[in-house]
């Protein structure tokens, strides 16, 4: 709490003394984003012809105004400002009007103004982030940007997303865009004891994110971005005198989402009715709601503290933060400490400019026991959570016969599984940065860069499992594993750009160098091992190398074109010599329409045709060093007996020397433009990627080779799509603002090359059985499924088939592709209101065409362990619609169990209320907000929106309510 | 000037520094895990850890116990287990065993409808293969060390197992590629005599290179088990390459027989038999290890996987079997066998009490047996001579006298419980309840009561289970079976407290089939053994099974042969090659519930008696065609 004594106490200094009116009125003029001095900006009292412009340090000076007068305040390029006249200073911070075109983007290795785009690069910045409860970097870009989906994989605190932009380009490597941070990219690999790549960062410190999105424009990041490029710059000190900003939010988490199991009442019926004698006499008297003894309403809260301005000249901007959530799975919990220091000093007469950014992170989880969901999904509901009689800590379990144990295959007591084991995670991080850019005195055209880099975590966990535990070991004294991972990421970039205006040409050149390294250091102790007297230390060690040269051409002739050209040479230890090295090439061309002739009079503020293609690489997440012939050592679990001893046995590994780049190709043609004074923007995308020599787990000939598979380049793929981005401000009016964006995309991917059909999607209910299939000229990840025939009454029947091959027998050969489970058309809405000082923000999505396997019913509606099992486990609801019987591997791969899953979400609604000049400078914002509002689907299981498209023991996301206020001062 | 000095000063630090950047893409594995072929083969000590992966292949998965890194990719990691395929492919196919899950491609098994590209049949073919790529590059690699007399050994045994693993390619798949050294050629497919030949020569050539018999440690195999698979290979010869011989066979089971390894016949756990031995937990130390002549080891806590011991342990407990008497902590509920099986081990006390001789009116009659004593329906004897009578029954614990036509005023009993009969002595004890032998002399007054012994190697468990299936898969239908047992002779279970993982080795050449396999080549015209021999070995398995000599027999058939097998080597691994030896796996000849899918068995097509090759090894590997019919 001593954050919030700290503002109290800097509260109560800045209460003025004193209030009055004065006739003289003076300030300063500045941008708001920048916090830098704005010349030339008209100032005039309305209603009179009075007025003035700023100066070139922003400052202005009008005398004799009337105390209530307006005064109103306008540059091109930024929003006009009114201020009633109540001091004697009024000091004016101009915000620049949405969707400028003097808007600087930052893109690899530098920054470009976005009417100098040749790409398609969507930046979000920090006044059109997603509100409300955000604790993840990427949440604040949901539904924000055409063509890139983000969900989250659960509805765990603190937990990562998937974000896929432009559907998913590789099948067995990553497919995860790379992250920069302020020019640092980070390790794919995540942190062990972390949740999310992105809890590094407190959303509330970046300052915008930039998505590239095609080729032309990641492909300055080669081998790495073939899965776009997502830019998170942060927040930096301003050269001004300081301001703080203190903001805090409690959230309250609402569990509302259940799976739909039977009743108690229902399942004792069933159970009456299809059981046993031995089955019925199993049946408890309890009414118990498993789900609901494990998920629960949670509360959250988050602080953070913020100052930026200049201290010696030198700006600086620091923030602390602290964000506490639970789960609504009980006894989950994720808190974070974050700090930061950035500071952007410059020397010799702003000819050496640095910039130095410092971040520390300290997370701590408790990982519930997320086994207790599916634990809970299958859980007896006529059992009572606790027994008297139980050996195990009082919580209810199905024992063996001796009693000393529990029943082998038995489900497991959710609540004891919650309770009684401990995963506890801390992980300290240390990111930080310091670029120093050096315009050369001799020849100020060009600007040497450097920037150096580093990301450091350390990470402990240990799992206690409680003596007590529910087991079906009878000798079980209760566990502990523990770890350590230690990462460290180490960047160096350097490279010059040279920048040149002749006449109507303008160029500018960058070339530069680029060494990362990233190296890990896992630990593990397991006591269990040690117990069985089996190696129970565990060291895993890993290095990778990559190494990159790169260079870029921007040339612009008159306003008209622009042509950005890219070269990237990228060089991974992970791959053999001689095709260690990739080089990706980018070429883009904009025509700026507007500024022909011809446009000159017309609505249209801005036309912009864009025609790009370049070329990227992927090798995240491939095993590394195929090339060579290792040797794999056995555990001491895995040890062969010869006489009375054990052996450690030596393997060697499947070799594969010829792997190579996986690449990814995009043409991309784009339009973008404006009109109406720019109240109306907005862009289309239209575009071809082509993914070639996809790495994918090949089968070899396991005579000549080590195995049966390996990661080999032989597929394509193609993801083609359109993609639409509107964005409208409705109503500009004094009081009334009011804006609408809107985007939409189509994708249509299709693998084009596939050498071997590669099972995927593995299912509970079986071993060994998939529901889905990567194949040639179908969707990636296509259901692949046996046809169900329904009776006249649209029952299924069960066993029942369609012959799709008239063999008469239904085998293997009668399965068909049945969609697939990602959305072909994505869209996205937002909309903000501000009456005078109240705002209005909603945010909605759509998803159309993803389709769902619902393995919760497939696998928990049949009562085979009824009468099978010396347990009871609970049935899904679906067994009153389908009634089958027996698990067959045909009644778990029915297409009964695939359903459209298309929904509208409407994300989050956030209603805020400003008090500007609140206490003398300072404003106060308080605001509420509702996320997961609601969800308008037909899909009939837990969520439509589940990643992979199988449904199956998902943790729920809950409905969160939000209430908070933030204050400048 | 100076600065000119300086740039290039600069220029070249930059370039020194770029270079040694590049430098630093040449990394190598830094895992403690990870080990190189100069490491592995650095001395005979090391080298042992690679010939320990060509055996752990055959028991284990992959690298991590039980699961986690792979040997095999495509399948579940158990699932790949060489035993436990070997079960699915070769037992459960046939009238040993049904399974009740819905995994995929497994119902297609027992069901014969199994298509190109069943998951198991791909995976074995994949394991069988990949051992052959482990061994050619063992044997390549530890050429070097040569000069080491236990390396030559080691190389010896590796192409032991190679040829083994031929021996199960060519039964499984009949064509395959025959690739004997490492190579990154696509090799070209072989026929199954051109297997076969490769197989019978390497054995002849490392015959006489691998350890004398019985001089290798437990585990590894010595020449003893190239006798043996030749004694296998030949008695398989005229199915797999029209060409008999028979001959061979006697020739190297003979050797086998008169080798070192020994039938077990010490009953550890005083159960009445030394066969239940074979599949104790402490199989490699209760005696049973003497008849193993190549055995796959298991170990709960070092050697752990999801296949082998573990498979038919955990697979075969279900319903009300009682898992600590399998010693382990609960079953998978999978496994069954068919009333086929059972039916072997049946005894039909009718049928032996009419070959007795003609019913009486003598009779026995008290608590001891159905109905009490008054019973008005006494239990008949049959009558084997003058004045001698003898009865097979089942009896209850309890009491009994002899009476004629079940009237007391006939009945003999016995005083003083000598043996000696008087008539209205005293009540005759019956101890257990069992079945029993009793004879009566009125001769000289004796009588005899004996337990009658029965083939107890069939080891069922019933209660709770129907002999008929009707429902696959439901557990309850068809018997369970208790053959494999996580139990030490002493009744302790085994090492992994836990009950999840399993010590008990798995035979895979045991001595007692080198005695069928001769007893059978000399019934189908061998030469250079004996019937007589013949008969006495297979009595050497029956009385082990009885007992006793009870179930001692005078002459063999063809038949008989298929049967005894079925009764000795069942659950492992060798049905389905035995059924098509005999013409019984496709045809009609012999049916069983449930073959070709059908409730009551119906014949399929005879192609497959072999199984498809993978079709995904035919697209990497366009030189081969697929079987035919698939």
């Amino acid at each position: 709490m001593n954050k919030f004594r700290f503002f109290i106490a800097s509260i109560l200094l800045l209460i003025p003394a004193v209030m009055f009116s004065q006739m003289k009125v003076s300030g300063t003029v500045t941008e708001a984003a920048t916090g830098q001095p704005l010349p030339g900006v008209n100032i005039q009292i309305v209603g009179t012809t009075q007025g003035t412009t700023s100066d070139f340090d922003g400052n202005y000076q009008l005398e004799n105004v009337k105390t209530g007068s307006v005064l109103e305040f306008s540059y091109i390029g930024f929003v006009t400002e009114q201020v009633k006249v109540a001091t004697g200073t009024i000091n004016m911070a101009m915000k620049e009007d949405a969707e400028s075109l003097d808007e600087v983007v930052v893109i690899g290795y530098g920054t470009a103004k976005k009417s100098d785009l040749t790409g398609s690069v969507n930046m979000v910045s920090a006044k059109d982030f997603n509100q409300g409860s955000v604790t993840t970097a990427q949440n604040l870009i949901t539904g924000k940007i055409a063509g890139v989906n983000v969900t989250a994989p659960s509805g765990a605190p603190g937990e990562g997303t998937a974000i896929r932009i432009r559907g998913i380009s590789s099948i067995s490597l990553s497919n995860d865009p790379l992250y920069v941070v302020d020019g640092l990219p980070l390790d794919s690999n995540g942190v062990g004891g972390s949740r999310n790549i992105l809890d590094l960062i407190n959303p509330n410190d970046i300052e915008s994110m930039v998505v590239l999105k095609d080729a032309s424009a990641t492909a300055i990041y080669g081998s790495r971005a073939a899965n776009g490029v997502i830019m998170i710059t942060t927040k930096k000190g301003k050269d001004k005198d300081f301001t703080f900003n203190y903001g805090t939010k409690a959230s309250f988490y609402h569990s509302y989402n259940t799976v739909d199991m039977m009743t108690a009442a229902e399942f004792r019926s069933v159970v009456n009715q299809i059981g046993s004698t031995a089955a019925k006499a199993r049946l408890g008297s309890a009414n118990t709601d498993w789900q609901k003894e494990i998920f629960n309403d949670a509360v959250g809260y988050d602080h953070d503290f913020s100052g930026v301005g200049s201290l010696l000249k030198v700006p600086v901007r620091f923030s602390l933060g602290y964000s506490n959530q639970d789960g609504i799975l009980k006894t989950d919990n994720f808190s974070r400490t974050t700090a930061s220091l950035s500071l952007t000093p410059s020397l010799l007469d702003e000819h050496l400019k640095f910039e130095i950014n410092a971040r520390g992170t300290e997370i701590n989880n408790f990982f519930a026991n997320t086994g207790a969901i599916g634990n809970a999904i299958r859980f007896d509901p006529t059992q009572s959570v606790y027994d008297v009689n139980s050996p195990f800590g009082g919580y209810f379990t199905w024992l063996n016969t001796a009693g000393d144990a529990q029943l082998n295959l038995a489900p497991t007591n959710p609540v004891a599984l919650l309770e009684l084991r401990k995963n506890t995670a801390f992980v300290e991080r240390l990111i930080g940065n310091v670029k120093m850019d050096y315009k050369l005195h001799f020849f100020p055209d060009v600007v040497g860069t450097i920037n150096v880099g580093m990301d450091k975590s350390k990470s402990k966990g240990r799992t206690v499992q409680s003596a007590l535990m529910p087991t079906s070991d009878a000798d079980w004294n209760g566990s502990l594993e523990r770890y350590t991972n230690e990462r460290s990421n180490k960047l160096l970039d350097a490279y010059f750009t040279y920048s040149k205006v002749l006449n109507d040409h303008d160029i500018k050149l960058a070339a530069g160098y680029s060494y990362q390294s990233l190296d890990s250091d896992n630990y593990n102790y397991d006591s269990e091992k040690m117990e069985d007297g089996n190696t129970y230390e565990f060291y895993d060690l890993e290095k990778e190398v990559m190494l990159s040269y790169f260079g870029r051409l921007n040339y612009a002739y008159k306003d008209k074109f622009n042509l950005t050209a890219t070269l990237r040479a990228d060089a991974s230890s992970k791959l053999n010599p001689n095709d260690r090295w990739g080089y990706f090439p980018s070429a883009a061309l904009a025509w700026n329409i507007h500024n022909e002739k011809f446009m000159a009079n017309s609505k249209i503020n801005e036309l912009k045709l864009r025609i790009g293609y370049g070329e990227v690489g992927n090798v995240s997440d491939l095993d590394p060093y195929l090339f060579l012939t290792n040797y794999v050592g056995s555990e001491s679990t895995a040890e062969y007996q010869f006489g009375n001893a054990f052996y450690q046995t030596y393997r060697p590994s499947p070799i594969n020397t010829e792997i190579r780049w996986e690449i990814g190709r995009t043409l991309n043609f784009g339009l973008d433009f404006a009109a109406f004074d720019r109240r109306l923007s907005g862009a289309i995308n239209v575009y071809n990627k082509e993914t070639i020599d996809m790495i994918i787990p090949a089968l070899i000939d396991p005579f000549t080779n080590f195995g049966n598979e390996i990661e080999t380049n032989i597929g394509n793929m193609v993801n083609k799509g359109i993609e639409l981005e509107l964005s409208g401000i409705l109503i500009q009016k004094e009081d009334l603002d009011w804006k609408l964006s809107y985007n939409i995309s189509y994708n249509d991917n299709e693998i084009t090359k596939m050498e071997f059909d590669q099972p995927w999607g593995g299912i509970d209910g079986g071993v060994g059985n998939n529901v889905q299939i990567m194949t040639e000229g179908q969707s990636p990840a296509s259901f692949f499924v046996y046809q169900q025939v329904y009776d006249d009454a649209g029952k299924p029947i069960e066993g029942v088939y369609v012959d799709r091959n008239s063999d008469d027998v239904i085998n293997n050969e009668d399965k068909y592709y049945y969609k697939d489970p990602y959305a072909d058309i994505l869209m996205g809405l937002n909309t903000s209101l501000k009456i005078k000082n109240f705002d209005l923000s909603v945010s909605a999505r759509a998803n159309v065409g993803n389709y769902m396997y619902d393995n919760i019913a497939s696998s928990k509606a049949i009562p085979y362990d009824i009468n099978a099992q010396a347990y009871l486990s609970n049935l899904h609801t679906d067994y009153f619609e389908t009634g089958f019987q027996t698990f067959t591997e045909t009644n778990f791969l029915s297409d009964h169990y695939v359903s459209d899953a298309s929904f509208i979400k409407i994300d989050n609604v956030t209603f805020g209320m400003s008090f500007p000049e609140f206490l003398k400078k300072s404003d106060l914002r308080v605001f509420g907000s509702v996320q997961n509002v609601a969800t308008f689907t037909k899909y009939t299981g837990l969520d439509p929106e589940i990643y992979g498209g199988i449904d199956n023991n998902f943790y729920p996301r809950p409905r969160t309510f939000t209430f908070g206020f933030n204050i400048n001062f | 000037m100076k600065s000119i000095i300086n740039k290039l000063l600069l220029l070249f630090a930059v370039t020194l520094f770029l270079t040694s950047c590049h430098k630093d893409l040449d990394q190598s594995p830094i895992d403690p895990d990870s080990f190189t072929e100069e490491d592995v083969f650095a001395n005979p000590t090391e080298a042992k850890g690679a010939l320990a992966k060509l055996y752990a292949s055959l028991a284990l998965t992959g690298q991590k116990g039980p699961a986690g890194s792979a040997d095999i990719a495509g399948i579940d990691e158990g699932f790949s287990q060489y035993t436990r395929m070997l079960f699915n492919l070769n037992e459960l196919t046939t009238d040993h065993a049904v399974v009740g899950w819905g995994d995929a491609g497994l119902q297609d098994l027992h069901g014969m409808y199994w298509s190109g590209g069943n998951d198991f049949s791909d995976a074995m073919y994949y394991r069988l293969a990949q051992e052959v790529s482990f061994c050619n590059s063992f044997i390549a690699n530890a050429a070097a060390l040569n000069a080491d007399a236990d390396v030559q050994s080691y190389i010896a045994e590796a192409r032991f197992l190679r040829a083994f693993a031929y021996y199960n390619l060519m039964d499984l798949y009949a064509n395959v590629p025959l690739v004997t050294e490492l190579s990154t050629t696509l090799p070209t497919q072989s026929n199954r005599a051109e297997i076969f030949a490769f197989v019978e020569a390497e054995l002849l050539a490392i015959k006489d290179i691998l350890k004398e018999s019985g001089a290798n440690e437990y585990g590894r195999v010595d020449r003893v088990a190239a006798w043996a698979l030749l004694s296998k290979l030949y008695i398989n010869a005229e199915t797999w390459i029209g060409t008999a011989k028979y001959t061979e066979c006697i020739t190297y089971s003979n050797l086998v027989m008169t080798s070192t390894y020994n039938l077990n016949l010490n009953d550890a756990n005083g159960n009445g038999t030394a066969y239940d031995e074979l599949f104790l937990a402490d199989n490699d130390t209760n005696g049973a290890q003497d008849e193993f002549i190549f055995a796959l080891n298991f170990d709960g806590l070092h050697s752990q996987t999801y296949g082998g011991s573990t498979f038919l342990t955990h697979a075969a407990t279900g319903g009300s079997v009682p898992a600590s008497m399998i010693g382990i902590n609960g079953g998978w509920g999978g496994l069954r066998t068919t009333k086929n099986l059972v039916n072997q081990f049946a005894v039909d006390l009718d049928d032996m009490n009419t070959a007795l001789g003609p019913q009486t009116d003598w009779g026995l009659v008290g608590s001891a047996t159905p109905n009490g004593w008054g019973s008005v329906d006494d239990i008949e004897m049959f009558q084997t001579g003058t004045n001698t009578y003898a009865v097979y029954a089942d009896l209850l614990s309890g009491e009994m006298k002899f009476r004629f036509n079940e009237d007391w005023g006939n009945n003999y009993g016995d005083d003083g419980a000598n043996g000696t009969l008087e008539a209205g002595g005293a009540n005759v004890a019956i101890g257990a309840a069992g079945t029993y032998y009793i004879t009566m002399n009125l001769n000289n007054n004796t009588y005899t009561v004996t337990p009658f012994l029965s083939d107890k190697r069939g080891m069922f468990y019933s209660a709770g289970q129907s002999l008929e299936i009707e429902d696959i898969a439901q557990f309850s239908n068809g018997y369970a079976v208790t053959k494999f047992r996580n139990v030490n002779s002493n009744g302790t279970p085994g090492s992994d407290t836990s009950g999840n993982f399993t010590d008990t080795d798995l035979p895979m050449i045991r001595l007692a089939e080198i005695y069928l396999n001769y007893a059978e080549a000399v019934l189908r015209g061998g030469t250079g053994g004996s019937l007589t021999t013949a008969v006495a070995k297979i009595n050497e398995l029956r009385e082990r099974a009885y007992g006793s000599t009870s179930g001692n027999v005078s002459s063999i058939n063809l038949n008989f042969i298929l049967d005894e097998r079925s009764k000795e080597l069942y659950w492992e691994g060798q049905r389905r090659t035995d059924l098509i030896r005999f013409g019984k796996f496709t045809t009609a000849d012999y049916l069983w519930p449930f073959k070709g899918d059908a409730p009551a068995g119906a014949a399929v097509a005879s192609f497959r008696n072999i199984f498809p090759l993978p079709p995904d090894a035919i697209s990497v590997n366009p030189n081969l065609v697929q079987n035919t019919g698939y």
